[in-house]
């Protein structure tokens, strides 16, 4: 009965609270007005819009922004710069969606672009406000048409008057999507100011030139190269996708300004641009991204992570086995061996060196394993074959053998018995003149970080992964831990792009030939090369490659050049497998050029270079071509 | 209160049961069958397996339509034994043939639909032969377009659905021009070189041949399996 009562009284408070609910304001939530009339609230709403930005920082993966399939699928990993430790790498339509998320941060900044003029705030902060809603937008429409080619332009707020047809805007072609998103960069530029004065990461200036830059250089690798990979069907003849190749010029020159603007204010230069040696140039660049904020004249543009639980799984997903301090799920990012043999040597400068491990005529083609007729080189450790190799290289990955943390990296992939019977991937342990050896270098499994298949837990292709790393703290236990900055922008991508767009329209005017000569082997002269190569497209690819390597761009250099359909066809990937070998006495290093364990062959299919256009059952557009 | 608790979970049981029940739609008892024939010569036409034609089938009465595709197999031979009884707009698309245009079709019991196309390009007098420890093909290929040839390729793979899409290992010669049906073309793998291929095993060769046109797909010869 009391419950009877208990409920009758429940069903009155309830009913009564429905009576005015639409005109009650919330006390613990503040609504629009109150938002946008104080100028705090707006930086508040701000703060929002930033976080939305499709910044494609450490936690972007297969899935997305923040994804969280859970397999730590980086973009990387669809490219030759590495593999993962546990599965092979395929992109499907589901893949690097974001359609309503876009849509949604767009109407979100079309909210504010509204009321700016009604706001009570200086002039100056105005324009700032007008240049960080045109930045957001040039951004979101960026990473939009990058995704799917021409979408539809919503640039004011709409409003829904009770017929959803009238919401419903067409796309545009390609060309005037990255149009738009240019012009919002131009806005941006014109608005924003240089640096903020209480130092925060926001939007300046040369931000909204370095994304005009990177968007332009984007459209004009299109049309210059769209049709190494010509597409049929409604989307291609509305020009929903693909630019003429006439516009690519216009498109490499935009990039070239955008370029010059940041390269002739002198606000960056390189990070410790004259390194003593090549040593102390590794050492430079790997700090580089384990402390952006120290890097204040390279670094253009930050994304911080300050909470633990907020922050990425960098630290954890990434530490070598060795150093894994007690996570189950460490070394999922593995560097291939076709990244590695890009990087120059110092003895010959101008061109990619590939890692030699015997004298024999098909060295570099031969993955067929372990000969025992082969005259490998022998080398006292297992680092010193890669003497000589760019300092990036030392920067980037651990090699085997060298120290992260304070640890030796055991990375082995079997031994040679001193009967010439090789042990690899397997085996027990072998004594042999009072000393054991183990297949995979130590003991028991903490003990070395390679090749052993278990749980994912060991590289796979002979390398560790140690760019963005923080090199001091002990891995944290637990999810989204990481905390070491992302740098979106840097002077470095900016030098990049400008000879890039110079080399491939072979721009004149401004001393431009000459300039970009410079720029390039301004990055190497960084990386402690001391002779200068000339500037040419080869040249510029490699040195994006190296230079930029993991920061998701050579997946999107591979799309816009339209280069990954050809490149990634049934390739395969591979490893370095060092192993002791117990023929000589004392035993030295041998290396293998060998396939990847369990790895397959990865195809990348020209449907892939648009995503499919979610919903066109209901919003009426027309879908990408072969979807 | 016993009672609520166990009449609540009966009712939800009664629930999930009833949604049990079998819906009153015909199960898809419909095939749809038939081939890609050249015609001129009114041979199959060979096709890939993976990445190859596409057959789009639309079927009517919906309001939003959506496109579902069928493969073919690699002898040109297509069968889906799935299909629902009802009216369909059908079109091969990215196929290694001149674009036809669309048919509408009724589909029940066995439908047989073949397709009479112009192939972009014909692979003749196939030729593949071990001798000397290299694996040697040789064809002429007969174009029936002014387009040019990209590449001409030869692969291999265990299994007979071997393609350009689904290899262990392939030779691929960029052309980037006409091809005079006279000519005679070689590709020649030296299995010496190729750490790939395992002697003692047998292998499935398949010539191939892209025209340089929008979405085209290779032609084939027909696979030729030889042990190495």
């Amino acid at each position: 009965m009391k419950r009877i009562q208990l409920s009758i009284i429940l069903l009155m408070i309830i009913f009564t609270g429905c009576e005015n609910i639409l005109d009650l304001r919330p006390k613990d939530k503040l609504d629009g007005i109150a938002m946008f009339s104080d100028p705090e609230g707006v930086k508040l709403y701000m703060a929002n819009l930033y976080s939305q930005l499709p910044i494609e920082d450490f936690n972007y993966r297969r899935d997305g922004f923040n994804g969280w399939i859970g397999e730590n699928m980086y973009l990387s990993m669809f490219t030759e710069e590495a593999t993962h430790s546990e599965y092979s790498a395929f992109l499907d339509p589901n893949n690097l969606l974001w359609w309503e998320d876009g849509y949604s941060l767009i109407r979100d900044v079309n909210l504010l672009d509204n009321v700016i003029p009604t706001l009570n705030v200086s002039d100056q902060q105005r324009n700032s406000m007008i240049g960080e809603v045109a930045f957001i937008k040039a951004y979101a429409y960026y990473y939009l048409v990058k995704l799917y080619g021409g979408v539809p332009i919503i640039d004011e707020l709409q409003e829904y008057t009770g017929d959803a047809d009238d919401l419903k805007v067409p796309r545009s072609t390609e060309k005037d999507t990255w149009d738009y998103v240019l012009r919002q960069c131009d806005i941006a530029a014109r608005n924003l100011p240089s640096v903020w004065a209480g130092g925060e990461r926001r939007a300046t200036k040369w931000v909204a030139y370095a994304l005009k830059s990177r968007a332009a250089l984007h459209a004009a690798s299109i049309a210059k190269y769209g049709e190494r990979a010509a597409m049929s069907g409604e989307a291609v003849t509305k020009l929903l996708v693909g630019i003429d190749k006439s516009y690519a010029d216009y498109y490499y020159e935009e990039t070239i300004k955008a370029c010059r603007a940041i390269m002739d204010s002198s606000s960056f230069t390189l990070y410790k641009e004259n390194p003593a040696n090549a040593n102390e140039a590794a050492e430079n660049y790997r700090k580089l991204f384990e402390f952006p904020q120290n890097a204040t004249d390279e670094v253009i543009f930050i994304k911080g992570y300050t909470l633990p639980g907020s922050g990425h799984d960098n630290e954890t997903t990434f530490n070598p086995a060795q150093t894994a301090n007690g996570w189950p799920h460490p070394g999922r990012m593995c560097p291939n061996l076709e990244l590695i043999d890009q990087y120059e040597s110092y003895t010959y400068p101008g061109s990619s060196a590939p890692i030699q491990t015997s004298t024999a005529p098909n060295d570099l083609t031969d993955y067929s394993g372990f000969n025992v007729n082969k005259a490998y080189h022998r080398y006292d450790n297992p680092y010193e074959i890669f003497k000589n190799k760019d300092a990036r290289l030392w920067g980037t990955v651990i090699l085997p053998g060298t120290q992260w943390k304070g640890v030796d990296i055991i990375i082995q992939a079997g031994l040679i018995k001193p009967d010439g019977t090789a042990q690899i991937l397997t085996g027990d342990p072998f004594t042999y003149n009072g000393k054991t050896y183990y297949t995979y270098g130590a003991a028991n499994n903490t003990g070395y970080s390679g090749f052993n298949l278990e749980r994912g837990n060991y590289t796979r292709t002979g390398f560790g992964f140690k760019k963005f790393l923080d090199s001091a703290t002990p891995v944290v236990y637990g999810y989204r831990q990481g905390l070491v900055d992302y740098i979106d922008f840097r002077f470095a991508e900016i030098l990049l792009n400008y000879a890039e767009a110079v080399v491939e329209s072979n721009y004149m005017k401004d001393d431009a030939q000459n300039q970009a000569y410079i720029a390039l082997n301004r990055i190497r002269h960084r990386a402690a090369h001391t002779v200068n190569i000339p500037l040419t497209i080869q040249n510029v690819q490699r040195e994006r490659l190296v230079e930029l390597a993991f920061e998701n761009k050579r997946f999107w250099d591979l799309i816009r050049r339209r280069e990954f359909h050809t490149l990634f066809h049934s390739k395969k990937r591979h490893a370095l497998q060092p192993i002791l070998d117990l023929r000589v006495t004392p035993a030295k290093y041998i290396f293998v050029r060998s396939e990847i364990q369990n790895s397959w062959p990865a195809t990348f299919y020209e449907q892939q270079y648009y995503r499919p256009i979610p919903g066109i059952g209901s919003n009426d557009l027309i879908q990408n071509p072969q979807y | 209160m016993k009672n609520i608790i166990i009449s609540s979970i009966l009712f939800f049981m009664l629930l999930t049961i009833k949604s049990c029940s079998l819906d009153n739609y015909e199960k898809p008892n419909a095939i749809l069958f038939g081939s890609f024939i050249d015609q001129e010569t009114g041979e199959l036409i060979e096709q890939d397996i993976i990445n190859g034609t596409k057959i789009t089938v639309i079927e009517h009465g919906f309001e939003t339509p959506q496109e579902q595709y069928l493969v073919v197999k690699n002898d040109g031979t297509y069968r889906n034994t799935m299909m629902f009884p009802n009216t369909y707009t059908i079109q091969p698309k990215r196929g290694n043939f001149v674009q036809i245009d669309p048919v509408d079709l009724v589909i029940k019991n066995e439908t047989k639909l073949d397709f009479l196309v112009l192939p972009f390009l014909r692979i003749k007098n196939p030729q593949i032969y071990k001798s000397a420890n290299k694996i040697k093909a040789t064809f002429n290929i007969e174009q029936t377009s002014i387009d040019k040839v990209q590449k001409i390729g030869l692969y291999v793979d265990p299994e007979p659905s071997v393609g350009e899409y689904k290899r262990v290992f392939a030779k691929e010669i960029p052309i980037g021009m006409q091809v005079d049906s006279s000519e005679l073309l070689t590709i020649e793998i030296d299995l010496n070189t190729v750490s790939e291929l395992k002697s003692g095993k047998s292998y499935y060769f398949r010539i191939g041949a892209l025209l340089n046109v929008p979405e085209a797909k290779s032609n084939y010869a027909k696979a030729v399996k030889i042990q190495i």
